[in-house]
């Protein structure tokens, strides 16, 4: 009798958990608010919300709810990979180990979910606690990062640092299947946060360090089977392939897409925001435009096709990927409704793109210090500076190689027609120099020589300027990389929230840039600075508006006082 | 993005009383070939035995085509070929060999034996790895410019003679740092540092005047500043953090090498360049 009523109530347990867990796929391109079940919030990239229980009048009250510390360890996890024990890993450029929390969480049904290299975690979003943690053994590559998971009704999918994607049981954390998407021993892994579009899961790729080509592709939600891939360079015969010097280079091309892709379902076109070049620095090694690298490309979701590109850095020579959010946006110019897409690029650039067909209406500058550039041409797009590229006494270059902006994604905010941003104003040092015994190539190094400040900018959508630009104090010659501060986040309480250098949360007036409230965020063990690293998301709950955000290895909630 | 395979990012970045954040972690120390190996997936070094058979097989079979080193020549780059990353003890490469491509000049090797192609492979993938990480640049090929009109430069447009002197602070700068440093610091003295294990002076420090309220004003030098806190240490030695809002109280600070850092709008390379050839003549 007794065990039955344990039995009964632990089967009624577990149906609550997997009640929670289901994410009702309608959810998706609705604007976020009980529940946060895309990366981006909605399809959109607008990083907006229009909840208002927090707002101007209030948000100076707003307190920690909770923090949950990221658990890595082995032990205790639900355990998957390919090799039967992990490689010992490397940690590659702004990696940390494991536990940096690049990654915006999902919120369904009072759960949150959350990523990181190698991890995946839900955490009961009233108390922060962990409800499972997911580890896989890695069989090697890139940790970067991770930026997190998709859903789709019960289940979860997210990449790994050897280049699989993984779909979990979103109640129990337990694996239903992986898929290799990209060949590590080619350098190939997967970072992007993959984002589901009707039955598919939309996954796209990192990777440059060995010259290989890129693409993005689409796999079904249930058994993860390839459905189309998008070479992000074209295939022989293609147009296109013309910008390119000859079929190896093409081939060889890069234009990784590991950033998550926006979406118009009127229209049913995904905007995918193209990586750099390859070989990186070697802009001789590659004459022309090198289409579709560095570039924002409509694709229909159904077939792979592609609708239209435009290029915002041809033969890019920096680094400049151009993986930034696509902004959506709706509105009216001189009195005409318009479909529009706004992206502000690593460059330094700000472009505003008819998104029905990919014409460019506005094109500018976004930072002062950005000096690569001597102007736009007749397309919008910028024109390189031919004395800028690397010189053997070194080229003086803005931005840095983190770029005025990188992969944290701004925010736009449709009572305001404002595009809020965190603006890097770094400089790099660009050598080349001869290798002997390299046929074609040319050696390369970059001096880090910190840079100018850092500001957050509201830049209005329909002139390109910045109608306010607020200089973070303490930023002045080592600017953090825009992404090391995390993304905003804006909501119609009349609030902008980013984080703020020296380790702060921050909620500012969209009008003036004002700010209104902080947080100070508890130091941390690890020497990673204490910076919020992801983008800050908000949802109700039981009634209550939350705002949550990572720093480091922490997860931290806050809400307003009963 | 990151995790590059034909740069290498130099940082002397070293810890400044102003910075707030440096940015720790931000670049891989250069990797040795194990890191490399992880990074690429590789679950069992290499025999070297077994590179040396493949190496001998290259020279006599392939190298004619694709390069003594393996980085191209008539034919393609080998460190960049997916049939040479992606392969597996040579089953990858096996397949490829059986036929080759003859439409575009590769032969097919079909009697190579198992053996053969696990040597080629285990010595093709050394290529690879060694195209992830590149010799070394010479810091002495970046002295370009016209130390002559850098001399000029320094003691007239860029009045760089109203807080440094050939014969005072910079007595020697020219032997004490490589040129790359040398320029990497004239660019920003606050974040690049002396390069490996040479010690650079402190740099001289901000200064801060707070002015509270009623007028009361408490200075000295600064610690740190961000948005929220200004730390300071006043005339008696004593650390004080004050809080700050939206600009409120009024914080004023004075940094000696302001000059620098505006300079960095300012510059052209050409100048720059004339400047360390300048600075390296000062022995």
């Amino acid at each position: 009798m007794k065990t039955g009523l344990v039995i009964a109530a632990v089967a009624a347990a577990l149906s609550v958990v997997h009640a929670q867990a289901h994410l009702d796929p309608a959810l998706l391109g609705k604007p976020p608010v009980d529940a946060w079940p895309t990366h981006h919030g909605d399809y959109s990239g607008r990083h907006y919300s229009t909840l208002n229980q927090i707002n101007q009048s209030n948000v100076k009250s707003l307190a920690l709810a909770w923090s949950y510390r990221a658990n890595t360890a082995e032990q205790g996890a639900i355990s998957g990979g390919v090799v039967a024990k992990a490689l010992p890993i490397t940690l590659g450029a702004g990696a940390a180990t494991g536990g940096l929390l690049k990654a915006t969480p999902l919120f369904v049904n009072g759960v949150l979910y959350l990523s990181s290299p190698d991890h995946a975690w839900a955490i009961d979003a009233k108390n922060g606690r962990e409800i499972w943690h997911y580890y896989w053994r890695t069989s090697g590559g890139e940790y970067i990062g991770n930026r997190g998971v998709g859903m789709y009704g019960g289940w979860l999918y997210f990449g790994t640092p050897d280049g699989y994607l993984v779909s979990l049981d979103a109640a129990t954390g337990r694996e239903r299947w992986h898929q290799q998407v990209g060949e590590v021993k080619s350098n190939y892994y997967s970072s992007a946060a993959p984002v589901i579009i009707g039955r598919r899961v939309i996954v796209g790729l990192s990777g440059d360090a060995l010259d290989v080509p890129g693409w993005i592709e689409s796999r079904d939600v249930e058994t993860g089977a390839l459905q189309w891939q998008w070479y992000t360079t074209p295939r022989a015969g293609e147009p296109g392939a013309e910008t390119w010097p000859n079929d190896f280079a093409r081939e060889h091309g890069g234009g990784m897409t590991w950033t998550s892709v926006t979406y118009d379902p009127q229209l049913n076109l995904i905007y995918v925001p193209t990586g750099n070049p390859n070989p990186v620095y070697s802009p001789e090694d590659r004459k022309g435009d090198n289409l579709y690298t560095c570039s924002l490309v409509a694709l229909n979701p159904d077939t792979g096709q592609m609708v239209w590109y435009y290029q915002t850095s041809p033969n890019d020579a920096w680094d400049f990927d151009s993986t930034q959010t696509p902004v959506l946006i709706d509105t009216t110019i001189d009195g005409q409704p318009r479909k529009l897409v706004a992206q502000a690029t690593r460059n330094g650039m700000f472009f505003l793109l008819d998104r029905t067909n990919g014409k460019y209406l506005l094109s500018s500058k976004v930072a002062e210090s950005v000096n690569w550039s001597t102007g736009f041409n007749s397309k919008g797009q910028p024109v390189r500076n031919p004395d800028k590229l690397a010189q053997r006494g070194g080229a003086l270059i803005s931005p840095s190689n983190g770029g005025v902006q990188n992969w944290a994604p701004p925010t736009y905010m449709p009572e305001t027609g404002l595009l809020y941003l965190n603006a890097s104003q770094g400089f790099d040092i660009h050598y080349t120099y001869d290798i002997k015994g390299s046929p074609g190539e040319f050696g390369h190094q970059a001096q880090a020589v910190g840079g100018y400040d850092m500001s957050m900018r509201a830049i209005d959508i329909k002139t390109g300027k910045a109608k306010w630009i607020h200089r973070y104090s303490g930023s002045e010659w080592n600017p953090p990389r825009p992404h090391q501060v995390g993304g905003l986040l804006s909501t119609a309480g009349n609030l902008v929230f980013s984080g703020a250098p020296g380790g702060f949360m921050v909620a500012a007036d969209p009008q003036t840039g004002r700010q209104l409230w902080h947080a100070t965020i508890p130091a941390a063990a690890t020497e990673i600075k204490t910076n919020v690293s992801n983008t800050p998301i908000t949802y109700m709950m039981d009634g209550r508006q939350y705002l949550v955000f990572a720093a480091d290895d922490a997860l931290y909630a806050y809400v307003l006082p009963r | 993005m990151s995790g590059r395979a034909f740069s290498r990012i130099a940082l002397f970045v070293f810890a400044s009383t102003v910075m707030l954040h440096a940015q720790a972690g931000q670049q891989p120390p250069r990797p040795t070939d194990d890191r490399i190996g992880n990074r690429l997936g590789a679950l069992t070094p290499a025999d070297p035995a077994a590179i040396e058979r493949g190496r001998t097989l290259y020279s006599s079979g392939c190298a004619f085509c694709h390069g003594a080193d393996a980085r191209g020549a008539q034919g393609p780059d080998l460190a960049r070929s997916l049939y040479v990353t992606n392969d597996e003890g040579g089953r990858v490469l096996g397949e490829f060999l059986k036929t080759g491509r003859p439409a575009n000049g590769m032969p097919p090797f079909p009697t190579l034996t198992a053996g053969d192609l696990t040597n080629l492979s285990a010595f093709l993938k050394t290529r690879a790895t060694a195209a992830m990480s590149r010799p070394p640049m010479d810091p002495a090929s970046i002295v370009v410019g016209n130390a002559t009109a850098g001399a000029a430069y320094f003691n007239g447009a860029g009045r760089c003679s109203t807080c440094h002197s050939p014969t005072g602070d910079f007595k020697g700068i020219g032997a004490k740092y490589n040129p790359v440093v040398l320029q990497g610091r004239m660019v920003n003295p606050r974040v690049v540092g002396g390069g490996r294990g040479v010690t650079v002076p402190p740099p001289p420090p901000a200064t801060v005047r707070v002015t509270l309220s009623g007028g009361h004003v408490v200075a000295g030098r600064l610690v740190s500043v961000s948005d929220f806190f200004v730390t300071l240490i006043d005339g008696n030695g004593v650390r004080r953090t004050i809080e700050r809002d939206n600009d409120v109280p009024k914080v004023e600070i004075s940094d000696p090498l302001e000059a620098h850092r505006q300079q960095m709008l300012v510059y052209t390379d050409q100048i720059m360049h004339d400047l360390v050839a300048y600075l390296v003549t000062l022995k």
